[in-house]
């Protein structure tokens, strides 16, 4: 293992036997910065730091604990189902599986009210199970990052039940208590639909408590030195135990001043920071991705001080790019897609934005729309389906009319577009929804293995479970599987894993600038991811992406002067285009077509 | 052969030539500036070309080589005087670089002068490609940051489009291309733009094409979905467009005001609005003469001039773009640009660069949507299904326009519906006009609209 070890911050050179058994990856055209496939995650060791940006290349894939694999037959996903199935993640090349909470909870806010965290979810398994997930996970190159929610706790959390009964013993203080429901009015309500005040009266205490959702979740005192010192020992806990990183819910809301929104304090980035150092000093691989559903100019700010390459969160969600993909092909013209990646400022070194198509929890478009700088909202208003669209939680396939033209088409911007992508489980073999089971749940469905009892998820009685799978004729686990689709050469199962094959062969679409090029056609989105390699190596890794986002065939005609000489490969099937000459480049695409380049340095003269 | 000769054969085949279908005859060079000497070498030429009693001057940038290479032959003029190749020059970066360094450097060749815009900033040494050849002029990029409009036929005096794109960007207008710099000489003792060097839009596509994109997807929405049985309305369309119209008329009141700042404003008065509907009628009969089928709608449209007549103003004037249609603006990644204050090109220059009604603007704009969404009618088997879809288009998207426009401060659209409506005929009179002599298919398009009116 040692031998292929990476040097640090760089990827290890490729072993060119890999991937030849392989028939679909015999294609070898030149990968100057492949890296090789599934390598172990090697232990961790102080001295020897591992590639400590392995977030910026890496395909992630989002799990819902509770719905993957259920190991012990009880009706609910767990954590040893999920490691019995390392093996599939790995095959689909999954580089980070992302699990929603996994912590002890009452389960009211789908296990955001955390009651204990230090103890696993008794549904889930125990901490032994946890264990063996991530060395499993490590053993297959795949690393494991969870949520985490750091602003508030459940009311059932131990710390919260001492708070309100010994108001002077030592959780006094671990809450925002207060005599007066009108401190912090600027603050917004953010659940308005189910709360009236951000302050509940707790009449064990007599005293109102403070909360920026429900009110069966109060907020952490992050003044009090001993709750930020208590958050930090959660944190090494998990990253003692080998946990790759957190996805840091809610991170805006920690501190709290009259006069202000109570949004993005200095305080909160002053912890931010503290949090950073102490990852930076013990655990310099580890990953912090902040969920901060807010404007990419507001956003950047978690990443810290550009200065120091990003010194907070070192990943953030890009909230208002997902809606925009798809209004861009909706209306069949870029610019959505053009101008939100105009507006996105650019991020310090170490940082990456993580891009996603679904989530289990869809955003609503308030949260991103800034009435000032953003027409978003004027645009859906007017249009009742795509409202619906956004605002209705619904995987990807019922989204996109199960046609598998525009899934290939999203999936490859998803894989292409700035950013590190995020998949949902279940979307790379385009399941379907529920629309039938409440909102949320409605995408939370089991996984869809095999064709046999409960789609393969769980050997329980059907009745036990903790959902209906899909069963109508179209989704159906009977037809829509995973078994299935493996079967099949032509799956979506098989097209997806291909194009992360590819992406991961080009480290440039995680690394590499992102330039939109100009087009003769508004309804083509064309651009050019680019890296070169800081150190040297003489070796530049560039492709061309180009995306018809209409359901029409277009022409398009690409100024490629910058490349005049470069012959083009297509990525796919390593088919050589013509070369690029002083003349607009023409190609055609068919509907919801696109190609993905890669451009080689142009050949000299005397070798043609 | 003699290189005139040559020069003629090559000159009539060009889209730019406006004697088309006429004979050409006394070409003859009226100005010949070495800028290069060598080879290659570039000469600057203008030529006059004599159809009857009319007199057409031409811009030719000849590029001389002893021999072609290959990639320059499509562009190929004919044998100079001194045996050498000559060729259209502004296909050859080589030749087409020392221009941008002749503006950096506010340089002088013979009675060409190349001028930079005081504080303009840009890159020089950059290659140049062709990107577009419209009626009048050719514009090539130079990189992706620069754009230089080298017009072909030109006319005595200064272009209004570098007063206009100056003027404004001075004022910090975000809808114009941001002028660098230009090249002009004397022809007929007046200062004469040959072309203008301007701030290239990168990732921009012009009205024209977007508009497309959203009539093609209504369309193909109607087809799909069960047609005009289903109640097919614009506003459920994917491709909507009327929020991009939106802003379009927002941007387009806030040229008009800057421009009326720059240029200034003021008034028709009773004996300028008789003379506006004169115009118009005399235009109309000149219609009625040429297009015969035109006569059917000549009572409605004359009751549109009297109404308008009878109104006799104030009516408030000022610098417009004059010939505003979707073509003539491009979607940005921040926003509408608004290209080419030249004015309708038929139009003598003292015309242009006088004052008319913002609402001329608003009226081609809006005629222009009629045209994004019946040209794709042409031809179509379900043209009589789909007329209905297409008005629905317009009306929304005219309506979004209107909107945006008295919204961002411009002249109410709804509140001056007689000269709109007079204007928009106008429009609608002078493109019954033009296709019946350019592009006779697409006559239908202005003829069914009259029919709507």
């Amino acid at each position: 293992m040692t031998e292929h070890e990476p040097a640090a911050g760089r990827p290890a050179p490729a072993p060119h036997h890999v991937g030849l058994a392989d028939p679909q990856s015999a294609i070898n055209f030149q990968e100057p910065f492949a890296s090789p496939p599934s390598e172990p995650v090697p232990d961790f060791a102080l001295d020897r730091p591992r590639d400590p940006e392995w977030y910026r290349r890496a395909v992630f894939y989002e799990v819902l604990v509770r719905g993957f694999q259920d190991a012990n037959g009880d009706g609910t996903g767990d954590l040893r189902g999920l490691t019995s199935r390392l093996d599939y993640l790995q095959w689909l090349g999954i580089d980070c599986i992302w699990l929603l909470p996994i912590y002890d909870s009452p389960l009211r806010d789908g296990g955001y009210d955390i009651s204990d965290y230090m103890r696993i979810l008794g549904d889930y398994g125990n901490i032994a199970d946890f264990v063996e997930l991530v060395e499993e996970a490590h053993k297959r190159g795949i690393r494991v990052i969870a949520d985490l929610v750091m602003n508030h706790t459940s009311d059932q959390h131990p710390w919260f039940q001492a708070s309100r009964s010994d108001p002077d013993g030592p959780f006094g203080d671990f809450y925002v208590w207060s005599d007066d429901p009108d401190k912090y009015a600027e603050a917004r309500i953010i659940f308005v639909d189910t709360e009236t005040s951000n302050w509940t009266f707790d009449p064990v205490r007599g005293q109102y408590y403070w909360h920026r959702f429900f009110s069966h979740q109060p907020d952490l005192n992050f003044e009090n030195p001993r709750v930020q010192d208590a958050m930090i020992e959660v944190l090494r806990f998990w990253l003692d135990l080998g946990i790759d990183g957190f996805r840091l819910d809610a991170v805006p809301y920690l501190y709290e001043r009259e006069g202000t929104n109570c949004e993005n304090l200095k305080e909160t980035h002053e912890y931010l920071k503290r949090i950073r150092a102490e990852v930076d000093k013990l655990y310099p691989d580890r990953v912090l991705l902040a969920e901060a559903n807010q404007w990419p100019a507001d956003v950047v700010q978690y990443f810290g001080d550009p200065e120091t390459g990003g010194n907070e969160c070192h990943m953030s969600f890009h909230f208002p790019l997902m809606p925009r993909i798809f209004m861009a092909v909706r209306r069949e013209q870029r610019y959505p897609i053009s101008e939100i990646l105009a507006q996105t400022p650019k991020i310090p070194a170490g940082c990456q934005w993580g891009i996603f198509l679904r989530n289990h929890d869809e955003l609503t478009l308030e949260m991103v729309t800034d009435d000032e700088r953003d027409y978003m909202y004027a645009e859906y208003a007017k249009d009742p389906r795509m409202k619906a669209n956004i605002g209705i939680r619904r995987r990807l396939a019922p989204l996109l009319d199960n046609d598998r033209n525009q899934l290939e088409l999203f999936t490859a911007l998803l894989l292409s577009l700035p950013g590190s992508p995020v998949m949902y489980y279940g979307d790379e073999i385009g399941m379907g929804d529920n629309i039938w089971l409440g909102d949320r749940d409605g995408v939370r469905t089991p996984m869809q293995w095999t064709p046999d009892r409960n789609g393969g998820f769980s050997s329980c009685d059907p009745q036990r479970l903790y959902l209906p799978p899909i069963m109508d004729p179209i989704y159906g686990y009977q037809s829509l599987n995973v078994e299935a689709q493996q079967r099949s050469p032509g799956s979506l199962l098989h097209w997806t894993r291909r194009m992360i094959e590819i992406r991961k062969r080009h480290p440039v679409f995680g690394l590499g600038a992102y330039e939109e090029l100009t087009s003769s056609n508004p309804s083509v989105l064309a651009f050019v991811r680019e890296y070169a390699d800081p150190e040297g190596h003489d070796a530049t890794d560039r492709i061309l992406c180009v995306n018809n986002l209409s359901r029409f065939p277009q022409p398009v005609e690409l100024d490629l002067r910058r490349f005049i000489g470069v012959t083009p490969v297509e990525c796919m099937g390593g088919v050589t285009f013509p070369p690029v000459g002083e003349l607009p480049y023409l190609l055609t695409l068919p509907g919801h077509g696109f190609y993905w380049f890669q451009l080689p340095p142009a050949r000299e003269e005397h070798d043609r | 052969m003699a290189f005139e000769d040559a020069l003629a054969a090559w000159l009539v085949r060009q889209r730019w030539f406006a004697g088309k279908g006429r004979g050409l005859r006394d070409l003859a060079i009226v100005a010949d500036t070495e800028i290069i000497g060598g080879d290659p070498g570039l000469r600057h030429l203008i030529v006059t070309v004599s159809h009857g009693t009319t007199v057409d001057y031409y811009q030719v940038l000849a590029g001389l080589r002893g021999s072609l290479p290959d990639q320059l032959r499509h562009a190929r003029i004919g044998a100079a005087d001194d045996g050498r190749q000559a060729y259209d020059a502004l296909h050859d970066s080589d030749l087409t670089k020392p221009l941008l360094a002749g503006i950096a450097a506010d340089s002088a060749v013979g009675s060409l002068q190349m001028r930079r815009v005081p504080g303009a900033r840009f890159e020089t040494g950059l290659d140049s490609l062709v990107i577009s050849s419209e009626q009048s002029n050719t514009s090539l990029v130079y990189g992706e940051e620069s754009i230089l409009k080298v017009f072909r036929r030109l006319s005595p005096g200064p272009n209004p489009d570098l007063e206009v794109t100056a003027a404004l960007s001075r004022l910090g207008s975000p809808h114009v291309a941001e002028p660098l710099g230009w090249i002009e000489t004397r022809l007929e003792g007046v200062s004469t733009s040959l072309a203008i060097l301007s701030r290239y839009l990168r990732l921009a596509s012009d009205g024209w094409s977007l508009a497309a994109t959203s009539v093609r997807d209504l369309y193909a929405m109607e087809g799909m979905e069960g047609g005009a049985a289903a109640g097919v309305r614009a506003a459920d369309a994917g491709g909507d467009f009327a929020g991009e119209a939106r802003r379009l008329g927002i941007a387009t009141a806030e040229v008009h005001a800057d421009l009326a700042a720059a240029f200034g404003a003021d008034e028709l008065g009773p004996d300028a609005v008789g003379e506006l509907t004169e115009q118009m009628f005399r235009k109309l009969d000149l219609a009625r003469a040429a297009v015969p089928e035109i006569g059917r709608y000549a009572e409605m449209i004359g009751d549109a001039y009297s109404s308008l007549a009878k109104l006799r103003g104030p009516f408030p004037v000022q610098r417009v773009h004059g010939d505003y249609h979707l073509g003539q603006v491009l979607r940005t990644q921040t926003g509408w640009v608004v290209l080419d204050f030249e004015g309708e090109p038929a139009t003598p220059l003292a015309q242009r660069r006088g004052r008319s009604s913002p609402l001329r603007d608003v009226a081609g704009m809006l005629r222009s949507f009629d045209y994004a969404a019946r040209h794709q009618l042409i031809g179509r088997p379900d043209q009589a299904v789909l007329s209905g879809v297409a008005r629905d288009w317009v009306r929304r998207n005219a309506g979004a326009f209107c909107a945006g426009y008295a919204e961002a401060g411009g002249l109410d659209p709804d509140a001056n519906g007689v000269l709109l409506r007079a204007l928009q005929l106008d429009k609608a009179v002078y493109e019954v006009l033009y296709e019946a002599r350019h592009r006779p298919s697409w006559l239908p398009i202005p003829l069914d609209s009259l029919a709507e009116f």
